[in-house]
């Protein structure tokens, strides 16, 4: 075992250890912690880094049982362990990456402003990363569950920071509880995945993949509690996607995503760039083999990816906060990303994952600085001309807004477009039924690049609208030098997988395509394994590949371009007016979020609290009047036997002669002795 | 070939209380005045001691694992009476032990310590006795030195008319039996219990009420001695009134006493697949079995007094035992039958503990005079905390939650009524279980959360009743997981019964 793996749990412990420091000793710490945050994750990084390179470097992977809780031959084998392949080691990069940046971040956003509770915000953010970390080094299911639920519980305490005030508490409450009601689903999958496999493991012929795939095949047999093989292992699937869905907030459980904007910004970056919402998705890439083999799950997943992408860019086009609109874009990217792996197209949902977190967390940290120098203020009305006073939260923010609007040649266009080509692909060669979640997904970019350009009008262009907007208030080194990292990468990050240049020259420059078959065979968690599974075939238009790729990428280009310049068009000048108001009732219904919250409420207080009124009245009334009919009735009838005994002894004696000649006639007759 | 020395040490154990009992006489006779008692009790105790430690050693050696017949069959030392003279001996030194500090300033220490070694050399003929003739003399011989027991504070008057009410209870029974004996005797021609179970079918198609009649009342004499109902009635009045180291040991010795002649009567001289068509005693076991544990369940769930709930309580697991009998349907087969019997006198085991120890905590609160209502317990866990654990530990196991040995006899018990297909049986003991639990808890709650009205003012925490408290909590709590020592030998004895 090389040297750097025995260094892996390092990656973990190191935020862990900077947790505990700030939540004990966070008071007396240099920055309230922030130092030693800076520092492990600093540390994390680079020992992730240096995990990638070896692994790029040899070739060689890393799978280990830490600690057993409860041993294979108990029945079921529940263990802690490392898992790093090609697509673990590439996201412990990028989790330990955005959670560096957020923690140098965070020195100007909560330090410098001088917020209160800074030890605790500082623990939060360690835990969060320390337990995100873990989640992706996960090598089996149960434990990835137990670190998912600490990721929800972390997400739970950073969004509700600011506990005092309103808005936060229940932000925090409703993000941890839709949360949960997807995670009780995945916890009964997890308990269905180790009833059927006796395992929960990912990788390797003992894994429960692998286990499924020879069930399938008819090589061995498992208990499928009376149901098809396909059908159980499906069902399984499907309770696992109940905690994706949740945590990926995907419809219909998005809605405590753009709520969660209460939290602190950075915390935001980190949720949405690299960690909670993070998760989902990348859950469904390490189980990957599994779901590839049920068509039927990937079907579902592709739909809901493409349905949620195209309802979450309607409501974006709509919100006049900047962290709104942000909120809406990471539903709708995500829903890219369940796309992209409903559709089999495994690498491109990953290239978009990186990406994504690149450019997502740019553009949180750089609403962050706008946010701290429109003092606080979030509503893009209030802004304006920002450009000139902002010179790098622009041009970074610029960055990241043409990667998220997928705008050639950004980062955004050539995973998105990947995205959409491997949907497109598989949809010609004979599953027309992700012709329509390409259809949403493609029709989602034009409304994509409207929104973001948008954003980027009426936050930076245009006059200022406010005194604030005026007279912004500085940001500091800390806030910069973030900015400038990911805003580097936001643009060049599209270099990692251009797979319509290989098709073009022929160069070999998909990297990241090479690097993620490169897993070794044996673990059967590479992407080249995952193609064997897949069920789908490919189609052609226009002349083959080539020629499928030019119409795709030139569609999706020219929508993104056109919804661009049509919110160029529309925002420019010095005081756009209020356009999405001619939207007239459309807008009223986009503005309340296609009620969705109103009948998620409707469902927690009008059916919920009704039936759980109506189970109480039938506990309290029939449950417990039993009960306390059964103990009144014994009380009265222990009262009357405690009359029997009255003390007199001539009673006694003569209760004994009656009750004996009593069972003496009963018992003459039964026997018949006379 | 068990020689002639060796019938003899069979009868060790009898002859340790016998022993006892004669050292005790002399003692009284040279040193009437022995100012604490110590010495006396200490003789009780080794009395008790060796009976237990010799009943011990045979059941382990397995001499006598198919029964050995003494005195032309007269008496008989097999498994059960080896195991019921173990807990003879073990409530008798309990109980003597608690007694030096519960009558240091009474009078007549000698004739009570003489009484129940007495009474515990007829327990254990008792457990001996295979003719119908000892069995009445060995009942007497038990029941005589607790009538006086019971009277021992004799100007208490709680005490003297629970002793008179006992006595006269106790004189009709006799009489009842007595009558019964002859009955049967008359029917069958014998005594001896072997010979009646080869004479029951004659004497069944011959004579089929005189018979019944007398087996009837036969029961009815047994039901007496186990404070069954209907022939319950003394049991609350005497425990209540009865110096509480004297109810621990009728509760618990003098009730184990008349269930193991119960057994070895019914099972042996009167199997009921001969008798069946005369009297069904199953069925008669039955119904005594549910209306003694409702009946003492129900009643118990409304006293105030804490005694007098532990005497319904008595009742109550009186009614449990009795399954043992009731459920002898042979629908389960003869190894079901030897599970259920089996059961019933482990739980006897069980029960000779816990419920001794819960007494002995009565007598320690009794000793502080501190009252005998619920109320009057209140607080004392701050007060006396380790003996409050132990009385806690005693009526959670005598409920049946997992704390001591009472939780698994009680589910052996269920379960092997369930095994012998009679789970309807099984449920009423469980229903009535859950029902014990509320008075059970009564008492935990008095000591441990109730405040106290008034300080208690505890000063002496007396040595050896702390001793014996401890002892029976202790090794109820080992029997938990000690129960599989004497699980085989219990169901063994049962099986060789059959």
């Amino acid at each position: 075992m090389a040297l750097i793996y025995e260094l892996t749990p390092a990656i973990v412990f190191l935020p862990l250890a900077s947790f505990a420091l700030a939540l004990f000793f966070g008071r007396w710490m240099p920055k309230k912690g922030a130092v030693a945050g800076i520092l492990a994750t600093a540390g994390a990084l680079g020992l992730s880094v240096v995990t990638l390179g070896w692994l790029l470097l040899s070739g060689e992977v890393h799978d280990q049982t830490w600690y057993t809780l409860v041993d294979a031959e108990m029945g079921v084998d529940l263990a802690f362990g490392i898992l790093i392949d090609q697509l673990s080691a590439a996201m412990l990069v990028i989790v330990s990456l955005i959670a560096f940046l957020v923690h140098v971040f965070s020195l100007g956003y909560m330090n410098d402003e001088g917020e209160p509770g800074l030890p605790r915000y500082y623990a939060g953010l360690g835990l969060f990363t320390a337990s995100m970390l873990a989640f992706v080094m996960a090598d089996n299911l149960f434990m990835a569950f137990v670190f998912f639920e600490l990721v929800g519980l972390c997400s739970y305490l950073l969004i509700g920071h600011w506990f005092t005030e309103d808005a936060p508490p229940s932000a925090a409450k409703k993000a941890f509880l839709v949360t949960r009601f997807g995670d009780y689903f995945f916890l009964v999958g997890v308990v269905g995945v180790l009833v059927t496999f006796g395992t929960a493991g990912f990788a390797g012929s003992e894994g429960f993949p692998a286990l499924a795939e020879s069930a399938l095949a008819g090589e061995t047999s498992v208990n499928t509690f009376g149901l098809s093989t396909e059908g159980w292992f499906s069902v399984l699937g499907l309770l696992v996607l109940g905690g994706v869905l949740g945590k990926s907030a995907q419809f219909p459980f998005h809605t405590w995503l753009p709520d969660a904007m209460e939290g602190p910004t950075p915390v935001s970056a980190l949720i949405h760039a690299a960690t909670m919402v993070a998760a989902g998705v990348y859950l469904v890439a390490r189980m990957y083999g599994f779901y590839a083999l049920l068509p039927t799950v990937l079907g579902i997943i592709a739909f809901v990816g493409g349905f949620t992408a195209l309802f979450a860019a309607t409501m974006a086009v709509v919100k006049n906060e900047i962290k709104q609109v942000l909120a809406y874009s990471t539903i709708s990217q995500y829903g890219y990303m369940m796309l992209a792996l409903g559709a089999g197209g495994y690498v491109a949902a990953f290239f978009h994952l990186t990406t994504h977190a690149i450019f997502k967390a740019l553009l949180f940290l750089g609403a962050g600085s706008v946010i701290i120098a429109m003092h606080h203020e979030e509503d893009m009305w209030e802004m304006g001309g920002l450009k000139s006073e902002m010179r790098t939260t622009y041009l970074t923010f610029l960055a990241g807004s043409l990667a998220l609007a997928g705008i050639f040649p950004f980062s955004g266009f050539w995973s998105k477009d990947e995205v959409l080509f491997e949907t497109l692909v598989h949809a010609l060669g004979g599953s027309p039924l992700l012709f329509g979640a390409y259809a949403m997904g493609i029709t989602a970019v034009f409304l994509t690049g409207f929104y973001t350009i948008r954003m980027v009008m009426l936050t930076f262009h245009g006059d200022p609208r406010s005194e604030t907007a005026e007279d912004p208030h500085s940001v500091g080194w800390n806030v910069k030098f973030p900015l400038s990292v990911l805003g580097v990468l936001a643009v060049v990050a599209g270099a990692l997988n251009p797979v319509p240049i290989e098709m073009l020259t022929g160069a070999e420059v998909d990297f990241l395509h090479d690097y993620l078959y490169a897993t070794p065979e044996a673990l059967l968690t590479g992407a080249e394994h995952y193609s064997s599974l897949s069920s789908y075939g490919s189609g052609a238009i226009a002349g083959g590949e080539i020629g499928t790729m030019l119409v795709n990428a030139g569609l999706s280009f020219g929508l993104a371009v056109a919804g661009a310049g049509l919110a160029f068009g529309l925002y420019r000048g010095g005081s756009p007016a209020r356009h999405t108001e001619r939207l007239g009732r459309v807008q009223t219904l986009l503005m309340h979020n296609y009620y969705q919250d109103e009948y998620q409420v409707w469902l927690a207080e009008g059916f919920t609290v009704r039936l759980a009124a109506a189970a109480d009245t039938f506990d309290q009334g029939v449950i417990d009047g039993t009960v306390n009919a059964v103990s009144s009735v014994s009380r009265s009838a222990g009262a009357r036997i405690r009359q029997i005994q009255s003390g007199v002894v001539t009673n006694y004696a003569a209760l004994v002669v009656l009750s004996l000649l009593a069972l003496l006639v009963v018992f003459a007759i039964l026997g018949g002795w006379f | 070939m068990v020689t002639m020395a060796n019938e003899w040490l069979l009868l060790s154990p009898a002859a340790a209380f016998v022993l006892a009992a004669l050292a005790l006489f002399v003692i009284d006779a040279f040193a009437p005045e022995d100012a604490d008692g110590g010495l006396l009790a200490a003789v009780a105790a080794v009395g008790g001691i060796a009976a237990l430690s010799a009943s011990g050693v045979l059941l382990l050696s397995g001499v006598a694992a198919d029964g050995v017949e003494l005195f032309g069959g007269q008496l008989v030392v097999d498994g059960m009476s080896l195991l019921f003279t173990f807990i003879f001996g073990s409530v008798t030194a309990l109980v003597s032990v608690a007694s030096v500090d519960y009558i240091r300033e009474l009078p007549h220490k000698a004739e009570y310590y003489l009484l129940v070694t007495l009474a515990a050399t007829g327990m254990s003929l008792l457990a001996s006795a295979n003719s119908l003739a000892v069995v009445f003399v060995a009942l007497e011989l038990s029941s005589l030195p607790s009538y006086a027991l019971v009277a021992y504070l004799k100007r208490n008057r709680g005490s003297v008319e629970g002793a008179l009410k006992y006595f006269l209870v106790g004189a009709l029974s006799s009489g009842i039996m007595v009558y019964g004996i002859s009955l049967v005797y008359a029917a069958t021609g014998s005594l001896l219990l072997s010979d009646v179970a080869s004479a029951l079918g004659g004497a069944s198609a011959d004579y089929p009420g005189v018979l019944g009649v007398g087996l009837l009342m036969i029961v009815g004499g047994l039901a007496f001695k186990t404070a069954s109902v209907p022939f319950h009635f003394w049991a609350p009045d005497a425990y209540e009134g009865a110096p509480a180291p004297v109810a621990a040991f009728l509760s618990s010795a003098s009730k184990a006493a008349g269930f193991v002649v119960a057994f070895r009567v019914l099972v042996v001289g009167f199997p009921i697949g001969t008798i069946a068509g005369t009297l069904d005693w199953v069925l008669l076991f039955q119904v005594l079995a549910v209306v003694t544990m409702t009946l003492g369940n129900f009643a118990a769930a409304t006293q105030e007094n804490v005694k007098r709930m532990l005497a319904y309580s008595s009742i109550g697991h009186a009614g449990y035992a009795l399954i043992g009998l009731a459920a002898l349907t042979n629908a389960g087969g003869p190894g079901a039958e030897a599970t259920v019997l089996g059961a019933s006198m482990l739980h006897l085991f069980v029960y000779g503990f816990m419920n001794t120890g819960a007494f002995l905590f009565v007598a320690l609160v009794e000793h502080w005079e501190l009252g005998r209502t619920f109320e009057d317990y209140n607080g004392l866990g701050r007060e006396a905390p380790v003996a409050c654990v132990a009385m806690t530990v005693f009526v959670f196991s005598l409920a049946g939650l997992p704390v001591g040995g009472g939780f698994l006899s009680k589910y052996f018990l269920f379960a092997g009524a369930v095994g012998a297909g009679v789970p309807w049986l099984a449920l009423v003991g469980a229903v009535n279980s859950a029902l014990s639990l509320y008075y059970y808890s009564r008492v935990v709650k008095a000591m441990w959360i109730e405040p106290p009205a008034e300080p208690l003012g505890i000063e002496r925490y007396p040595t050896a009743l702390y001793a014996a408290v401890l002892t029976a909590a202790v090794v109820t709590v080992l029997l938990l997981p000690g129960l599989v020592v004497f699980d085989g030998i219990a169901f063994e004895a049962a099986a060789s019964l059959f």
